[in-house]
């Protein structure tokens, strides 16, 4: 039954969604197969099972589980803000995009389990293809100029990545020559035989994947595709990307990091992905300042996070464990924050800054949770975000990295101010354009209620701490080497 | 003979550098299709199986069939087949080449001393990933990326080879499946590209700046 949830059902999805005409259809179908993915999940993480067998290449273990949460969480956020967001693009010329919509969705979710549950790394590289190729007709569903570029460029760059996830793969087979053998090039035995592991190979493959995965992740150098794509997607896709997309990628890369804990090049590792989290945190606050276009600002937000997921992963110990944090906390306001995006570009008709002026007289709501959500991935008390920075810092000083401290710190300070420059100037400025007479009383609807739900569902999370959450992520902390 | 094949694909990246028509880079992506291929089939002669038999076969018929003449189709389309003229032919890039390969073999040589590869395999494997990456940094025409890619992608299974990795061979045709939807889907891209921006050139690709 896990399995038929995990796989079978959104594999039947996307083929069901392909063949039907019928838009509403196709709507349950997703929400059916997401639900029954996140119950599924959900019921992995809390009893901690693996529903497939011992011998398989499949498995979900604590890190799968705490993943697969997070990328159906999103997944049936972007769900129920769909169909509101589909119906509002009228005309012939998205009929076609629209038609492509939900089965491209559904196969991101099944690429995306995939990628997930798999744990031979040679199979987790061809896996990790399919994401990128249920994801373009999504981000080029607008077909415009901008966003066929933004396509290529990211098409391109991931690809480029993933040459070089291939060479690391390929280095760390070298490293297990005579130790493990290539049937055997799975997570669990890599990792039990990684004391035994050629040092140098792994070093070598660690850069590799790291470098690699940086295009998918979203990490600085490698982040320009990314934003691109982020910036031009639609809405519901855009939050998808930075809610689920990343993550996935960063799981990949924490399957890679198990085995590298285990070994002596544990310490070089974590001073590479330390050098990556700043170096990104560094150029978020260089681009949160330039950029006009409030889209691009929200993807730069999301390499600001990206890098400090990072930091955590390579500080390591209760550092670690607020990466962990970050990544689910992010997911929940990043869906938030896009569908406002959404709702600003449909009334404002622009993706620039500049012109949009009284965001809260005009958009009442949807100026107000935008507001709200700004104020959650700055990472304000009492939402998610600040309990996992907080955990951050308290690894940061435990560790004695005073440097990597004193850096982040400057850097959100900086971030903070770039970010809050822009979205107050666009909810407080006074409005220039006449108010239309339909658009002046904003109703509630669907979208701002998932954004005040996803921001709100990260405090009793953050605050009471539930067992069957910090068991699991306690597991995944042991599996990289830290014991709290 | 495995050595042959592979400095034979190096003398096809000294051909990339001295030519800038788009059939040249077609034909050159059919020989080192071929290549591969052969080197994939005089690997695993030693140890016969039928799988190993259904990868070289996979590779040809992707490689050297699928991906060039699918490429072949979209130069006519687009009418591409003037080649690359933003670029005249300039000594300086088979000097790049020249050095790129000299490079790949010192590097795999000195590889050689701290692990078991072989050195000739392994180096020609380095020059076409590198050599790829430079035809990308080079040309301008979207077209002539993905001959880069598909070069660096060639470069790539060579490093399998070169390496001595054994790949479960359901991974290795789940590859080739993985490379050919990706070319294709580049391929759509640059067909919609090309209405957009009739260069088809990467210095169009600027609107997304900040």
């Amino acid at each position: 039954m896990t399995t038929f949830a995990l796989l079978v059902l959104p594999l039947l999805a996307t083929l069901g969604a392909a063949c039907s005409r019928s838009t509403r259809l196709n709507q349950r179908v997703t929400l059916l197969a997401g639900i029954a993915h996140l119950i599924t999940s959900l019921y992995c993480l809390v009893t901690r099972s693996n529903p497939f067998p011992a011998q398989w290449w499949l498995a979900v273990d604590p890190l799968a589980a705490f993943f697969l949460t997070i990328l159906s969480h999103t997944f049936v956020l972007v769900t129920l803000y769909s169909p509101g967001f589909l119906q509002r693009m009228e005309g012939p010329e998205y009929d076609r995009a629209k038609r492509i919509f939900y089965p491209a969705l559904n196969f991101y979710l099944l690429a995306n389990t995939l990628v997930l549950v798999v744990q031979q790394f040679a199979l987790l590289w061809v896996v990790l293809e399919l994401t990128t190729f249920g994801l373009v007709p999504l981000i080029y569903f607008y077909r415009t100029k901008e966003s066929l570029e933004a396509v290529w460029k990211y098409l391109f760059l991931v690809s480029i990545g993933l040459v070089f996830l291939f060479v690391g793969i390929l280095f760390l087979s070298l490293s297990a020559r005579g130790v493990v053998g290539y049937s055997a090039f799975v997570v669990n035995r890599m990792t039990e035989a990684a004391p035994q592991l050629n040092p140098l190979w792994v070093k070598a493959a660690f850069v590799f994947v790291l470098v690699g995965l940086s295009a998918k992740i979203g990490l600085a150098p490698m982040h320009p595709g990314d934003i691109d794509a982020t910036s031009n997607a639609p809405a519901p896709v855009a939050a998808l990307m930075a809610g689920s997309l990343r993550s996935t990628a960063i799981a990949v890369l924490l399957r890679f990091y198990q085995v590298v804990a285990q070994t002596e090049v544990q310490p070089f590792a974590q001073r590479l992905l330390i050098f990556g989290g700043i170096l990104s945190l560094a150029i978020a606050a260089i681009y949160l300042w330039r950029s006009r276009n409030y889209k691009r600002l929200l993807a730069y937000s999301s390499v600001e996070h990206v890098g400090i997921i990072a930091l955590g992963v390579g500080i390591g110990g209760v550092a670690l464990l607020g990466a962990l944090l970050h990544l689910l906390f992010n997911s929940f306001g990043k869906a938030g924050l896009f569908f406002m995006a959404g709702n600003i570009h449909r009334t404002y008709g622009s993706r620039e800054i500049e012109p949009i002026t009284g965001l809260a007289r005009r958009l009442p709501w949807s100026g107000f949770v935008w507001a709200l959500a700004f104020f959650y991935i700055a990472g304000t008390p009492p939402f998610g975000i600040f309990f996992s920075e907080l955990l951050l810092l308290k690894g940061m000083i435990h560790g004695a990295n005073w440097l990597a401290l004193a850096l982040f710190l400057v850097l959100l300070m900086v971030i903070f101010i770039g970010l809050s420059r822009a979205v107050l100037r666009m909810l407080q400025t006074p409005g220039v354009l006449p108010q239309k007479s339909d658009e002046s009383s904003e109703r509630f609807n669907v979208s701002h209620a998932l954004g005040l739900y996803a921001m709100a569902a990260s405090v009793p999370l953050a605050l009471f701490q539930p067992a069957a959450l910090f068991d699991s992520l306690n597991a995944i902390l042991a599996s990289c080497g830290v014991k709290l | 003979m495995i050595n042959v094949l592979t400095i034979l694909f190096c003398l096809t990246l000294i051909y990339l550098a001295v030519t800038t028509r788009l059939s040249a880079y077609v034909l050159i992506l059919v020989l080192q299709g071929t290549l591969v291929a052969g080197v994939h089939t005089l690997e695993f002669f030693r140890d016969f199986a039928w799988p190993h038999l259904a990868v070289a076969a996979g590779v040809l018929l992707v490689r050297t069939v699928l991906i060039p003449s699918y490429i072949a189709k979209i130069i006519r389309d687009l009418d591409m087949r003037h080649g690359d003229r933003t670029r005249r032919y300039r000594p300086g890039f088979l000097i790049q080449m020249a050095a790129v390969v000299i490079g790949a073999f010192v590097v795999s040589h000195e590889l050689s001393t701290m692990a078991p590869v072989d050195i000739i395999p392994l180096g020609a494997a380095i020059a076409g990933m590198a050599a790829g990456g430079l035809l990308i940094v080079r040309r301008r025409l979207l077209l002539a990326h993905i001959v880069g890619f598909l070069i660096i992608e060639n470069g790539l299974f060579l490093l399998g080879i070169g390496v001595r990795a054994e790949m479960p061979w359901i991974i290795e045709l789940a590859g080739l499946l993985d490379l050919f939807v990706l070319v294709f889907l580049m391929g759509i891209a640059i067909n919609h590209l090309k209405s957009h921006f009739p260069e088809g050139e990467s210095d169009t690709l600027t609107g997304l700046r900040e």
